[in-house]
Order: C-alpha cells, then sequence, then structure tokens
C-alpha cells in the first residue's frame, strides 16, 4: 500500500517482555507481555496517532522503538536523514548515538521530565551539549530561536523549571526535543497532564511545528479526541497489540474492531444536540502477564462469540489501507463517531452495532 | 540557625586561637602548675564597682597538713582586664602580631579555664586544640564523603552485581565493632612518626570507616532519581552515563551530601577525641580537645583539678553545633518542609 521509499520507520513484530520474579525460594518468574508483536510503519511527514487505554503498551511500544529499553523481539527499521536503512533494534549503542539526534521523544509528564536543578537554558541545550553541536553565543542563538518557536520568551532562560506552568513546562520540553533537528518526534502523551484549556494550545502548537520543521509525528494519546484533529492515520492498540489501524477519518467513521468502536463513542460530540449512545467496556483490562487466550479482546467484547476464546486473530485488511485484528471485522458494522447524521446505512437496521 | 552559629563561633576561636588567648598556650610555668580558674571581678574587695572587669592574684599555700596546695586570691594586687592589648606575639600566614582580644599586664594573669600539670592556659590551649580537632573532623569528613558518594552513585546506578558486591563491602564494613578496630588501626601507627603524619594517618582510618553511611544515603537517592523522567529523558537524548551522572545525579544529591558531610564531622570529633583522650590518637606537641584531658584520666588528678575537664565544654559546643546545623540544612533541602 506504501511506497517503500516513503516509509521513514518500520516497525516489524516488535515485543517487549518483561521478566518479574516474584516469591521467596520457589522464585517464580512471570513474564508480562507489555508489547506483544506491534507492526506498523510511518511514513515521511505524516502524523500517527497511537492510542489506547492506560497499560496497553503504547508508551513501553515508544521506549522500545528509541531502544530506551532492549526490545524483546521485532525488527525497527529507519531510513535515517543520510539515507540509509538501519535496524535500530539491534545496533550497537555507538552506531544509535548519532541517531538519536533525528528521533526523539516528548515526555508525558512536564513536571517530572525536566530536571529541577537546571535552567531552563541547560535543560533546552542539552542534546546541543551532548551531541557537541553548538556551544558559546551560538548555543544561546539557538535556545532563543527555540523559545521563541515554542512561544516562550527567550529572557526566561535562566529560570528554573519550577517558575513555570505546566503549559509552560511542555513546551519547554518540547524546545528540548526540537533542539537536536530532529525528522521523528515520537510524542507520549504530550498533553495528557495539562489542563484542558491548554491540551490545544499545545497540540497546536505540535501541528504548527510539524508543519514549519517538516516533522514526522508518531502522538500517542488514551483519547481519541486527541488525535482526530492533528493525525493523518491513526493506530488503536490494546493489551500489548495493534488491534486497528486505519486513515483517521475512516477509522471514526468506520471503525472494524468493536475496540476502536467503544472508544469513538467516549469521544463527545462537537454538537450538544447529539448524545450519542455510550459504549461502556464491562469489566477490566486483563494482566498482560496472563492475557486470555484467543482474541485478547474477548472478555470484553460485547460481539464475542466461540471463535473469539480460540483463534489469534492477525491483523487483517478487510479494506485497502485499513487494517483490523478482529476475527469478524468484515461480518460486524460497527458504529463511528456520530456526525449528528444518519449512521451508515451499511447494515440492516437492528443489526448488532444499532441493537443493545 | 542555632548550629551555624555555634559551629562559625568555634571555627573562628580555633583558626584565630592566639587572638584570642591572652597567655601563650605553649608557655610552661611549674610554679603555676594547675592553677584553677581565675575568677573574673567587677566588685573589689572593699566592695567598690569598677566599670573594667579585673583578676587577683592568685597565690599558691602547700596545706601543712595535708601537703596540697591551696590557691587563693591576693586581693592586694589587681590586674584590671583591657582590650585590644599588645601582648606575646604570635603568627597567622607567616605575619607576625602582637594584638589580642583581652589580657593583662605583666605579671597578671588571666587563667580564664585555670592551668594544666605544667601551668599552661588551659583556655589558650582548648582554643588552639580546637584547630586540630575542627581540621581532622572536616579533612577525614571530606574524604569519607568523597569516597561515599562516589560509591553510593556508582552503586545506586549501575546496580546489578557491582551493586550487590558494594552493598556487601559495606556490611561487612559496619560489621567492625568500631571502637576496638579503630583502636587496634591507631596504636599500628609507629610511634617514631612525627605528629603531623598521625594526624593524616588517623584522618584517614577515620574515613575510610565512616564511608559506608554516606554510601547507603547515596545509593538510596539514586536508586529513586535513576527513574525519573529526567534521567530517562537525557538517555533518550544519546546522554553518556557519564554526563547522567555529573549532570543529572550529581546535583540532585548535592543537598544530600552536604547534610551527611554535617552529620559525619560530630562523629568524628567524637572519636578522635576517645582516642586521643586514650593516647593513642594526635600525639604532642599537637593538641586536641582530646588529649587535653589526658590527663583527667587520673581520678586523682581529676578530683583535685576538675577543670581539666573544660575541654568537654568545646567537644559537647562542637558536636551538639554540627548536629543543629545538619539539621537545619537538612530541613532547608527538604522541600516539603512547612517550617
Amino acid at each position: 500500500m506504501d511506497k517503500t521509499d516513503d516509509i521513514l520507520l518500520e516497525v516489524i513484530g516488535l515485543k517487549q517482555h518483561f521478566i518479574t520474579r516474584s516469591g521467596w525460594l520457589a522464585r517464580s518468574k512471570r513474564c508480562v507481555r507489555a508489547v506483544d508483536g506491534v507492526t506498523f510503519s510511518v511514513r515521511s511527514g505524516e502524523v500517527l496517532g497511537l492510542v489506547g487505554e492506560s497499560g496497553c503498551g503504547k508508551t513501553t511500544a515508544a521506549r522500545a522503538i528509541l531502544r530506551l529499553y532492549e526490545p524483546t523481539e521485532g525488527q525497527v527499521w529507519y531510513r535515517s536523514r543520510a539515507g540509509q536503512r538501519v535496524e535500530l533494534a539491534q545496533l550497537p549503542k555507538k552506531a544509535l548515538k548519532p541517531l538519536r539526534r533525528e528521533l526523539r521523544m516528548v515526555f508525558q509528564d512536564p513536571f517530572s521530565s525536566l530536571n529541577p536543578r537546571m535552567t531552563v537554558k541547560d535543560i533546552i541545550s542539552e542534546p546541543l551539549i551532548i551531541h557537541r553541536m553548538a556551544r558559546g553565543k551560538q548555543l544561546d542563538q539557538r535556545v532563543a530561536d527555540l523559545m521563541e518557536a515554542v512561544g516562550l520568551d527567550p529572557a526566561a532562560m535562566g529560570q528554573h523549571p519550577h517558575e513555570f506552568s505546566g503549559g509552560q513546562r511542555q513546551r519547554i520540553g518540547i524546545a528540548r526535543t526540537l533542539c537536536s533537528d530532529p525528522r521523528l518526534i515520537i510524542a507520549d502523551e504530550p498533553v495528557s497532564a495539562l489542563d484542558v484549556s491548554v491540551q490545544a494550545q499545545v497540540l497546536n502548537l505540535l501541528a504548527d511545528l510539524r508543519r514549519r520543521f517538516q516533522l514526522t509525528l508518531i502522538l500517542i494519546a488514551h483519547d481519541l479526541a486527541v488525535v482526530e484533529h492533528l493525525c493523518d492515520r491513526v493506530a488503536v492498540m490494546y493489551l500489548g497489540r495493534i488491534v486497528e489501524l486505519a486513515p483517521t477519518a475512516e477509522l471514526l467513521g468506520r471503525p472494524r474492531h468493536p475496540y476502536t468502536e467503544a472508544l469513538v463513542s467516549a469521544v463527545p460530540p462537537a454538537d450538544p444536540d447529539v448524545h450519542p449512545e455510550h459504549i461502556s467496556l464491562a469489566g477490566e483490562v486483563p494482566s498482560a502477564a496472563d492475557p486470555p487466550p484467543g482474541c485478547v479482546f474477548h472478555t470484553r467484547c460485547r460481539y464475542a462469540r466461540d471463535a473469539c476464546r480460540k483463534h489469534v486473530p492477525e491483523l487483517i485488511e478487510p479494506c485497502p489501507g485499513h487494517r483490523s485484528a478482529c476475527l469478524f471485522a468484515d461480518e460486524l458494522d460497527l458504529r463511528g463517531a456520530s456526525t449528528g447524521q444518519q449512521p451508515r446505512t451499511e447494515g440492516p437496521p437492528g443489526s448488532t452495532a444499532m441493537g443493545r | 540557625m542555632l548550629g551555624a552559629v555555634m559551629t562559625l563561633l568555634l571555627v573562628v576561636l580555633s583558626l584565630l586561637a592566639d587572638f584570642f588567648s591572652p597567655t601563650d598556650p605553649q608557655k610552661t610555668n611549674m610554679s603555676a602548675s594547675f592553677t584553677p580558674p581565675q575568677e573574673i571581678h567587677f566588685i573589689d574587695s572593699e566592695g567598690q564597682f569598677h566599670f573594667r572587669p579585673f583578676t587577683y592574684k592568685q597565690i599558691c599555700h602547700i596545706d601543712p597538713e595535708t601537703r596540697v596546695p591551696v590557691w587563693r586570691e591576693d586581693t592586694s594586687r589587681r590586674y584590671p582586664i583591657r582590650f585590644f592589648i599588645k601582648d606575646w606575639k604570635y603568627r597567622v600566614l607567616g605575619l607576625s602580631f602582637r594584638w589580642h582580644l583581652f589580657g593583662v599586664e605583666q605579671p597578671g594573669t588571666v587563667h580564664l579555664l585555670g592551668t594544666d600539670k605544667f601551668g599552661r592556659d588551659l583556655w589558650g590551649r582548648a582554643c588552639r586544640a580546637g584547630r586540630i580537632s575542627l581540621a581532622m573532623a572536616v579533612f577525614a569528613a571530606v574524604i569519607s564523603v568523597t569516597i561515599g558518594s562516589l560509591v553510593g552513585v556508582v552503586s545506586g546506578y549501575y546496580g546489578g552485581w557491582v551493586d550487590s558486591a558494594l552493598q556487601r563491602l559495606i556490611e561487612f564494613l559496619r560489621c567492625f565493632p568500631q571502637l576496638p578496630l579503630w583502636m587496634a588501626l591507631a596504636a599500628i601507627i609507629p610511634r617514631t612518626w612525627d605528629s603531623m603524619h598521625v594526624f593524616l594517618i588517623m584522618a584517614v582510618i577515620f574515613s575510610l570507616l565512616s564511608w559506608t553511611v554516606m554510601a547507603r544515603e547515596i545509593r538510596g537517592k539514586v536508586l529513586a532519581l535513576r527513574e525519573a523522567d529526567f534521567v530517562l529523558a537525557a538517555r533518550e537524548m544519546g546522554a553518556s552515563d557519564w554526563h547522567i551522572i555529573t549532570r543529572h545525579l550529581y546535583p540532585n544529591t548535592v543537598s544530600h551530601i552536604i547534610v551527611v558531610l554535617t552529620m559525619t564531622i560530630p562523629e568524628i570529633i567524637l572519636a578522635e577525641s576517645l582516642l586521643s583522650f586514650l593516647g593513642i590518637g594526635i600525639q604532642p606537641p599537637l593538641i586536641s580537645w582530646g588529649n587535653l584531658m589526658h590527663n583527667a584520666q587520673n581520678i586523682q588528678t581529676l578530683g583535685s583539678h576538675p577543670w581539666i575537664m573544660w575541654p568537654v565544654a568545646f567537644i559537647l559546643a562542637a558536636v551538639l553545633g554540627f548536629n543543629f546545623l545538619g539539621d537545619g540544612l537538612r530541613d532547608a533541602a527538604d522541600p516539603y518542609s512547612t517550617a
């Protein structure tokens, strides 16, 4: 579906398992499958959303891609600025370091991700120091430019992070990320720690910067509303797996996985007169240490059938560019986001999606 | 605050010991052996008030029956205390001075805390002993904190078998009964060495045995910091371990290091004074608070001349002062304290 030379990052079968030991004498080992076979690719210049509820492995996947963890299995192919295709998961640390300039991350918590003892200038310029990119006046100038770019007053360069509000601190974090002139930024829930009023500002800033610096963005969120406006495509994760991946409009309008349907129904519509039925998922997310057999979602899926308990669904492509890991992706007629218009008329009225 | 004032006072007192002592602490005077502390008077024997304080000449009688020297004041000889007077010569930083904060004119004396066996002024000696005691404590504490923080950071940051090995080593060191170990180590220092060498070796002994507290403390702090997002962020930027340790971990543990430093100092003061008191620590001619009291080991001496225990007050003040200072710094470094 994609032209291969257009693909900036390709993740194939990425697995990140954590082994926890418990017990005193027995030393029983438990394997937490935080990320269990994630495959997707990101085209140059696009914004890919990665959504799912907390604990589903979004952050772990991001950190495994950037080798902040050592992935258990899988490949991460990245086309570097120099034009080489490199596999990050097995790359020696030394060879990885220069690539860290191009692949950057924005952290979720703007409070703990900034060292409280450093000044804003030191924080933003840290990548420059680490990669010996600039020093002295040049460094000061770069920091001032970046602070302006993210909407901060360069005069505040000498202040400490605690003198700033959450939104401002996240701007500092973004400036730090931009500092090394990256190509791909993974923004790990950049706004979930912020007040709603500030969230939009920071998202707009990200959209702006992306255009201005021609960035490719992977935007992680636990909320479809956040990714809706910014993302070209969205991947939905559940329990360490991608369950659906599609262009944003299509994913929202015509979900092909029951989990996505539930997520979509949780997004409040813009029209206050529309009161769509809210699908609440029963129960809790199963433990990643002991995932259910078959389809991992069957314990909470309202369309679950016997087959779901036995067969593990592959990520199939029911229609071009739209992938879903549901055994019945073709059969189910799931309801998308309400737009105030009549729902699609594909399935017969009273079909599963409308029932209940 | 009180701690800082007490500490500062003691440091100034010991650094400028000669300025504060009216009598040369090294000058022996056998005829003034074990003079009790002299009283400072404002009112003379005739009941007249003098604005300027004064001392009386002290004279010694041998009790004809017990043969014990008895000191009493000769009220006919009054020596007014003058401030900023010129008296015996001393050297500070290679320069000669004659200025003293207070004193009396010759042949008068002011022995605020009495004199020792050789008639040397105890106040002057106690002030001067502070130099050795405090210098030893600070020197040993700095070495101990340097080793301790280094081991703590390495142990906490790298974890794994490095951590296990270092922690077992610390446990091993802490298992030793401290007093006998100190005594054994101090006792193997050859007596023929000059006192300056002994001083240095003693400092090294104390620091080698006290760094474990620091290492434990810093390890705990680093274990917590290691998981902080800003350390992860630094790793994400491609920072080396060295960069993370020096730019992120150390700056965030500095407040702990300072607190532990001020808590280690009084421990070393106590340890040093104990060993010196027993005669296996600082050797004369160097004087420390501990070896000033060396003579007080003899119960008879102590019974008839209790004032030779005065250096205890200095030790007390120093230990309390540093402990208060450490507490104060701990509160100041704690972002959650409301006080």
